[in-house]
């Protein structure tokens, strides 16, 4: 409201309107917040209410989760979809509230251990024991869900792998293959580029952190897992020259990029790429979902290629799903919702539902019957030596934002490398120091 | 603004016996102050009292749950210090002068062109006033389509032979707050027009007529005879124009969002962005500073400009 104040002489009126605006607004977030506290004071005797605040927008995912949570039958969940970006902007208030929403959809890893180190979420270790739902899964999954202070505060539920994705019938119409090395892969792109068809697709307007797929690659090709995690916890400076090696060979790339894609968002980006116009797509596997689902048979990927071979294999895993909030007043019914979300079945019903090519995180679930593309993704995460999320799960949000304006910069004026990382690194000494 | 004046009102006439004023405000019902009281409750709490907290926000670090840590003025020095807040404080300038300057012109030019009887011209006057029905963040939507790669405009230039004018619109920072303007220009060139047209009808249309008898040319009548005319429309122009300009945001929120990397920033997505996005509430409220001291100068400037033109 003081916004519309300072920013404007407004009238009287118009302060008026917006004075009841608010009002209205005030008004309806209370009703908004009454079942759950209705809820909440009934749940002593049995699990009683159950708040899920989920960010996931995309129609399939958000079609499934919902199916998902109609089929419990332990409590009464009431299901709030909220727009991602709104999400992350109001996770902390969320979490910190005093009637909090129990149990929340986010990502696992540096992003989810920052708020618990702020104390903000429940200790869900009891999933992780005995018989517990998330008993069996993987040490990789157990770590990455683990706190500074070794509890589980994270209930993984499926992940996807990042790789360079491109159709191959295209491939075989311009005679190329799938390239092994480094070389290969620029001797490709010049081949492409030849041939009139731009080699990379990538969609960096309205969805900027997909300039971070490259450069989290290169990093990790380059420099190493070791180091790229060390950099994105503020452990060395963007302007190290292990970096500028990095953003050297991100500049090689520039020209073969799609000329439009900083016009396009992540899903954009991939349409040209369906219509043969774009050869390759660096992107997670949830991309499958944005090709007309006659050509999903036809996409397959490859792995970014080794570029220094001493450093050991990675690949990026985001993996998403759930944590609860600490001052949840139903922790029972938050356990056993999570419980219910994670089960071997509900990740099948789920990842079904969803079209997506994500994968289970449970051992438990069958994955014979999934696609032999999703098949392949699970054998290339099984192979690889380091597994990292992706910038904003190693590092956090705000630390993202920081990428976002230094690397979407840099592919349009590669020439001001050096004033573009000094501007990086004092922006993160900010995101560090606050 | 309105409260300030009301206490003024009493110096302004101190001849005035005191005796009778006490009587007629005697005679004014209790239920007419329960009507004034009840929106200058309604009005301090929901708009005085939040606006007089972001003064003093401004001079915390504020995440907008935890305690506010006082930081004195360090808000304002970082901000003299953001090459950010600099981008938005030039392009605030840009925006003003052409959003106000095109808006002006071409709503003006309309307007004298559609004055004049002809066959279709109430069609015209339609046509050019129904962007302003459309809000501003579909506004924004609307030529986000138009601008895309592949989109009409790139099409046109292609078409007409100008192939080589094609731009990723709102991708370029050359570009990119130029075609935002445009779009915001599209939107409100109707309702200038008009208001315009209003004006110009209320013209006394015998004075022209003696002018051109008089021999004076198209342009010299416009200029001396119509434009004085106009004034009381002048100002009304001037003043929805400066407050529209100073209160946009969600046309360049809904178009780039500040993008490519900040170069189309304005200080109200920058304040928001600050705020909402990354929670900085205490720096955001900085930047809300700075807009409200711009504003309250301009007002001061233009109240002032007025009072001495009016005596």
């Amino acid at each position: 409201m003081f916004t519309n104040l300072t920013t404007t002489p407004v009238t009287r009126r118009q302060l008026l309107l917006g004075g009841a605006t608010l009002g209205a607004a005030g008004l309806l977030s209370a009703c908004v917040g009454s079942p759950r506290q209705q809820g909440g004071s009934g749940a002593s005797g049995g699990t009683g209410t159950v708040t899920l605040q989920s960010s996931i927008q995309d129609a399939d995912p958000k079609a499934a989760l919902e199916a998902l949570v109609a089929g419990y039958t332990g409590a009464k969940v009431t299901l709030n979809s909220v727009a991602t970006e709104q999400f992350r902007a109001q996770l902390t208030n969320y979490l910190r509230s005093s009637n909090p929403p129990d149990v929340l959809t986010w990502y696992a890893g540096s992003v989810a251990r920052a708020y618990a180190a702020e104390g903000l979420l429940l200790d869900v270790s009891p999933l992780w024991k005995g018989d517990g739902a998330c008993a069996g899964y993987s040490d990789a999954l157990r770590n990455l869900s683990t706190d500074a202070d070794g509890k589980q505060i994270f209930v993984p539920q499926n992940y996807y792998w990042w790789s360079v994705f491109y159709k191959k019938s295209a491939f075989q119409e311009w005679g190329v293959q799938p390239p092994t090395t480094w070389d290969e892969f620029h001797a490709l792109c010049e081949n492409l580029s030849g041939q009139g068809v731009a080699p990379l697709a990538n969609g960096i307007g309205s969805t900027p952190w997909m300039a971070s797929g490259w450069f989290d690659y290169l990093d990790l090709r380059i420099n190493g897992a070791q180091y790229h995690r060390e950099l994105l916890a503020g452990e060395h400076s963007f302007t190290d020259p292990q970096v500028v090696d990095v953003m050297e060979e991100y500049r090689r790339l520039i020209p073969y990029f799609d000329r439009n894609m900083a016009s396009y968002s992540a899903q954009e980006a991939a349409t040209p790429v369906a219509q043969n116009q774009v050869a390759m797509y660096l992107v997670g596997a949830f991309a499958t979902g944005y090709f007309p689902e006659d050509q999903r048979e036809d996409l397959d990927f490859f792995s970014v290629p080794v570029i220094n071979d001493s450093v050991p294999t990675a690949e990026e895993a985001p993996t998403d799903g759930f944590f609860a909030a600490a001052r949840t007043d139903n922790p029972e019914g938050a356990l056993d919702l999570l419980s219910y979300l994670v089960s071997p079945e509900a990740q099948q019903q789920y990842i079904e539902a969803s079209k997506s090519s994500n994968l289970p995180t449970s051992p438990d679930v069958d994955t014979s019957s999934f696609s032999p593309l999703v098949q392949k993704g699970i054998q290339l995460l099984n192979e690889t030596q380091e597994i990292t999320q992706f910038f904003n799960r190693d590092s956090s949000d705000a630390l993202q934002a920081t990428a976002d304006t230094a690397l979407t910069r840099f592919l349009a004026q590669p020439d001001d490398l050096r004033s573009i990382l000094e501007e990086w690194q004092r922006a993160a000494e900010g995101v560090f120091s606050s | 603004m309105s409260a300030a004046l009301a206490d003024v009102e009493p110096e302004v006439a101190p001849g005035r016996p005191p005796e009778p004023r006490r009587r007629r405000r005697g005679r004014v019902p209790l239920l007419v102050w329960v009507f004034l009281l009840v929106p200058l409750v309604v009005e301090l709490f929901w708009v005085f009292w939040p606006a007089g907290n972001s003064f003093s926000l401004a001079l915390t670090r504020w995440d907008g749950i935890g305690a506010a840590e006082p930081v004195g003025l360090q808000n304002f020095l970082d901000l003299a210090a953001d090459p950010i807040f600099r981008t938005a404080l030039v392009n605030n300038v840009v925006w003003a002068v052409g959003f106000g300057g095109l808006s002006v012109v071409v709503g003006l030019s309309l307007a004298v062109a559609l004055n004049k009887p002809g066959p279709l011209v109430g069609l015209y006057r339609s046509a050019i006033y129904l962007p302003m029905v459309v809000s501003l963040a579909v506004t924004g939507l609307f030529w986000r389509v138009m601008y895309q790669p592949g989109g009409p405009v790139n099409a046109a230039l292609e078409v007409v032979g100008l192939g080589s004018l094609q731009r990723q619109w709102l991708a370029d920072p050359e570009v990119a707050l130029g075609a935002v303007l445009v779009a915001a220009v599209w939107r409100q060139v109707g309702y200038i027009m008009v208001l315009y047209l209003a004006g110009l009808k209320s013209c006394d249309a015998t004075l022209e007529e003696a002018a051109a008898v008089d021999g004076a040319g198209a342009w010299q009548r416009f200029w001396r005879i119509v434009m004085p005319q106009l004034r009381g429309v002048n100002m009304v122009v001037f003043a929805v124009t400066v407050i529209d300009s100073l209160r946009t945001f969600d046309i360049v929120w809904a178009m780039t969002r500040g993008g490519p990397y900040n170069e189309t920033q304005l200080l109200s997505t920058y304040m928001f962005q600050q705020a909402f996005t990354t929670g900085n509430l205490g720096y955001a409220s900085a930047i809300a500073v700075v807009i409200f001291a711009l504003a309250i100068g301009f007002i001061i400037t233009y109240l002032a400009r007025q009072a001495r033109t009016e005596d």
